[in-house]
C-alpha cells in the first residue's frame, strides 16, 4: 500500500486547519478509505479535542520520533470509524522536538499503512511548518476570505512552490464564507479570492453554527447528515478521491414573503 | 523538556530544567515565575540547573544566577551543551557538569508510562515498549456500570491496534512488567518465613522482627522515604511536575498538564490534566483532588479515561480518591482513613 500524504496549512492562525484537517479525515474515512490523521501542533495540541478522543491518548507524536514507543502503540483509533486513526502531538514539548528528516520517515512508514496522511500543520511558515510539510506530497491551504487570511495564504503557497519537486499539487479551500455578506459586498467573493490566489479551488465551507457545537462536543460535522458544512466537506473529500463533485449552490435565495415576515420577528444576529 | 520542568529526587537533589526554551528571555522569565510560586520549596534543597543547549553569555548567565540567588538558591551543578555558555559558566568559577543530567531520561521514560530507568532515549523501541504499555491493565472511572467496563479495554490507542501492541509486549518481556515482579516477589518473601521458618530451623524463638526482615525486597517499589514535594502553583497546559516522592499541588491542574510521581499525589484543587502516581509501580499510591475531572488517571500500570460523554451537570462531588482495586483503578468519595 502506498498512500497519499497530504499537510493542510494556512500561514495564518485560527483559519480552521484543525477542523478541515478533522473533517477531511473523517469524510475520507467514510467513504472507505484508511486514514490517518497527524496532529503537527506539538505544545498546542487541538486535532485530538475535535476528534473526541482525547482521552484516550498515551504516546504521542514525538514518543514515536523518539523511539520510546511503536507507531502503532501510538496510534488512537476513532471512536466511530475503524479505519481512521489519529497520532497526536505532543503538549509539554514545542516543535523544536520533531525535525523534517523525521518526519520524512514517520511518513514513509504511515504510507505504509494507509490511503491517506493527513497532516495538520500549525500557524506560522516556522519550523513546524518546515517539518509539517516535509513530509507531504499534495498541500491543502485554508484561507477566509479576508485580506490577512488571503494574503498570508499567498506566502505560502509561495513557500510550497518552492518545493515543487516534492509537492505535487496544492489547492485551495475557502473557509467561513457567509453568503449573504458577499452578496451584499461586505465580504470577498470566491472568485475576488482566486484572482489573487489563482491555484484551483478544492472546496468553499459555509460558515456554519453547527461547528462550534461539533468541535465542543468532539464530532467532526462531516459525520453528521444535513448540515452545510459537513457536505462541503464530504465534498472536498470526495474531490480529493478523484470524483467529479460539484461545487455547493452557495447564492442565497431571496426571500419568499414567509421568509421576509419570520425575519421580522427574529433577532438580527443571525445569518 | 518542556519550559518549566521541576524534577526532584530524594537523593540526588532537584533539577530545574529550562533546556526546553529557545531564548534567554523565555528561560529567565519560566525561572522567576517558578522560584517565586513556590520559594519556600528550595530551602536547603541541592539545586541542579540544566541549560541545555542555551547559548549564554557571561552578563547573561550572570542574570540567570541573580534570579537564583533572589530565592537563596545556588546551584550545585550546572549542566550546559553550548561551549559558549561552559566559558560563560569558568567565569563564575563554577565548572560545568560532565554529560547530561541523568534524571532527565528517567523523567521522560516515567511520563510515557514507563519505568524510569537510566536508559537514554536512544534505547531500542523493542525494551521500551515491552516495559511500558500502561494499557495492559485497564480502568474504567467509576465502573460500577457493566457497559462502561466492556467498553474498558479500547482505553489507549483503540481496540485492534492496541491488542496487537500488547501481544508484542508480552513477547518482548519474558519476565513480567518489573514492577510486578517485585511486588510478587515480595509477597512469597512474606508468606515465606511463615511456612518454612520453623521446621526448617527448628528455632522457636523466631522473632517478629526476624520474620519482617524479608519484607525488605518490598521497599524499593516505594518511595524509600516519605519525600513530600510542595508545589503552591497552578499547573497549565503543556506543563509538567515529576517528582520521586509524594507530591502535594496547591493550585489547579489543567488539562494538558502532567503531573507524575512514585508515590501519592494530593491536589488542594481541581484535576483537569493527568495525574500519574506510582510511577515505579507502586499500585498502592493514590490520587486525590479537590475536584475531580481528570482526562486520564494512570497509577502504577492501571489506567483510566474520562467517559467520552462528558457530564452535563458541572457539579462537584467534592473531594475524591483514586486508587486501584484489583487492577482497575476506582474512585471514591474521600474518607479520611
Amino acid at each position: 500500500m502506498s498512500g497519499r500524504v497530504i499537510v493542510i496549512t494556512s500561514g495564518k492562525g485560527g483559519v480552521g486547519k484543525t477542523t478541515a484537517s478533522a473533517n477531511i479525515g473523517t469524510a475520507l474515512a467514510q467513504s472507505g478509505a484508511s486514514v490517518a490523521l497527524v496532529d503537527m501542533d506539538i505544545g498546542l495540541r487541538n486535532l485530538d479535542i475535535l476528534m473526541g478522543l482525547e482521552n484516550r491518548v498515551v504516546y504521542n507524536l514525538v514518543d514515536v520520533i523518539e523511539e520510546k514507543c511503536k507507531l502503532r502503540q501510538a496510534l488512537v483509533k476513532d471512536k466511530r470509524l475503524p479505519n481512521l486513526c489519529l497520532l497526536p502531538a505532543a503538549q509539554t514539548r514545542d516543535k523544536s522536538a520533531v525535525n523534517p528528516e523525521q518526519m520524512q520517515k514517520l511518513c514513509a512508514e504511515l504510507k505504509t499503512m494507509f490511503d491517506f496522511i493527513v497532516l495538520d500543520s500549525p500557524a506560522g511558515i516556522e519550523g513546524g511548518f518546515q517539518s509539517a510539510i516535509a513530509g507531504a506530497e499534495e498541500a491543502v491551504v485554508i484561507t477566509t476570505p479576508e485580506m490577512s487570511a488571503v494574503r498570508d495564504a499567498d506566502r505560502v503557497i509561495g513557500l510550497l512552490e518552492a518545493k515543487k519537486d516534492a509537492i505535487s499539487q496544492y489547492r485551495l479551500v475557502i473557509n467561513r464564507i457567509r453568503p449573504n455578506m458577499v452578496k451584499t459586498n461586505d465580504m470577498m467573493s470566491v472568485d475576488d479570492v482566486l484572482e489573487i490566489l489563482s491555484v484551483r479551488l478544492l472546496g468553499v465551507v459555509p460558515e456554519d453554527e453547527d461547528i462550534i457545537v461539533s468541535t465542543n462536543r468532539g464530532e467532526p460535522i462531516a459525520g453528521t447528515d444535513n448540515t452545510r458544512a459537513g457536505q462541503a466537506y464530504r465534498n472536498i473529500a470526495g474531490r480529493l478521491r478523484g470524483e467529479d463533485v460539484p461545487f455547493l449552490d452557495l447564492t442565497p435565495k431571496d426571500p419568499t414573503w414567509i421568509n421576509k415576515i419570520v425575519k421580522i420577528f427574529t433577532p438580527a444576529a443571525r445569518v | 523538556m518542556s519550559k518549566i520542568a521541576i524534577i526532584s529526587q530524594p537523593e540526588q537533589g532537584v533539577l530545574i530544567d529550562v533546556g526546553g526554551c529557545a531564548t534567554l528571555q523565555e528561560a529567565t522569565q519560566h525561572l522567576t515565575c517558578t522560584l517565586q510560586v513556590s520559594s519556600h520549596f528550595w530551602e536547603e534543597q541541592p539545586v541542579d540547573l540544566n541549560l541545555g543547549a542555551l547559548s549564554l553569555t557571561r552578563d547573561e548567565l550572570g542574570q540567570v544566577l541573580a534570579t537564583l540567588s533572589e530565592v537563596g538558591v545556588k546551584p550545585r551543578q550546572v549542566f550546559a551543551r553550548s561551549a559558549g555558555t561552559k566559558a560563560a559558566l569558568r567565569a563564575f568559577n563554577i565548572v560545568p557538569a560532565a554529560g547530561e543530567p541523568t534524571t532527565e531520561a528517567a523523567v521522560q521514560a516515567a511520563t510515557a508510562g514507563d519505568e524510569p530507568c537510566e536508559s537514554t532515549a536512544t534505547s531500542t523501541a523493542g525494551n521500551e515498549s515491552g516495559q511500558s504499555p500502561p494499557a495492559s491493565k485497564s480502568g474504567k472511572k467509576q465502573a460500577s456500570k457493566p457497559a462502561a467496563k466492556a467498553e474498558a479495554p479500547a482505553t489507549t490507542s483503540g481496540d485492534a491496534a492496541v491488542s496487537v501492541t500488547i501481544a508484542e509486549a508480552a513477547i518482548d518481556s519474558a519476565p513480567p512488567t518489573t514492577d510486578q515482579a517485585d511486588n510478587d516477589e515480595a509477597e512469597n518473601d512474606e508468606e515465606a518465613p511463615l511456612t518454612f521458618e520453623p521446621g526448617d530451623d527448628a528455632e522457636e524463638s523466631v522473632t517478629v522482627s526476624e520474620a519482617e526482615a524479608p519484607v525488605a525486597p518490598k521497599e524499593p517499589a516505594k518511595p524509600a522515604a516519605p519525600y513530600i514535594m510542595y508545589l503552591r502553583q497552578t499547573l497549565r497546559s503543556g506543563q509538567s511536575i515529576s517528582h520521586k516522592g509524594h507530591l502535594v499541588i496547591i493550585g489547579d491542574v489543567n488539562a494538558g498538564a502532567e503531573v507524575v510521581a512514585e508515590g501519592d499525589i494530593t491536589i488542594w484543587g481541581a484535576l483537569r490534566g493527568i495525574a500519574h502516581a506510582g510511577v515505579a509501580g507502586d499500585t498502592d499510591a493514590e490520587i486525590r483532588a479537590l475536584r475531580f475531572d481528570p482526562i486520564q488517571l494512570r497509577i502504577a500500570h492501571a489506567i483510566a479515561r474520562s467517559p467520552d460523554r462528558p457530564k452535563n451537570d458541572k457539579r462537584s462531588n467534592g473531594p475524591e480518591t483514586a486508587r486501584v482495586v484489583n487492577g482497575t483503578i476506582r474512585i471514591s468519595v474521600s474518607m479520611p482513613d
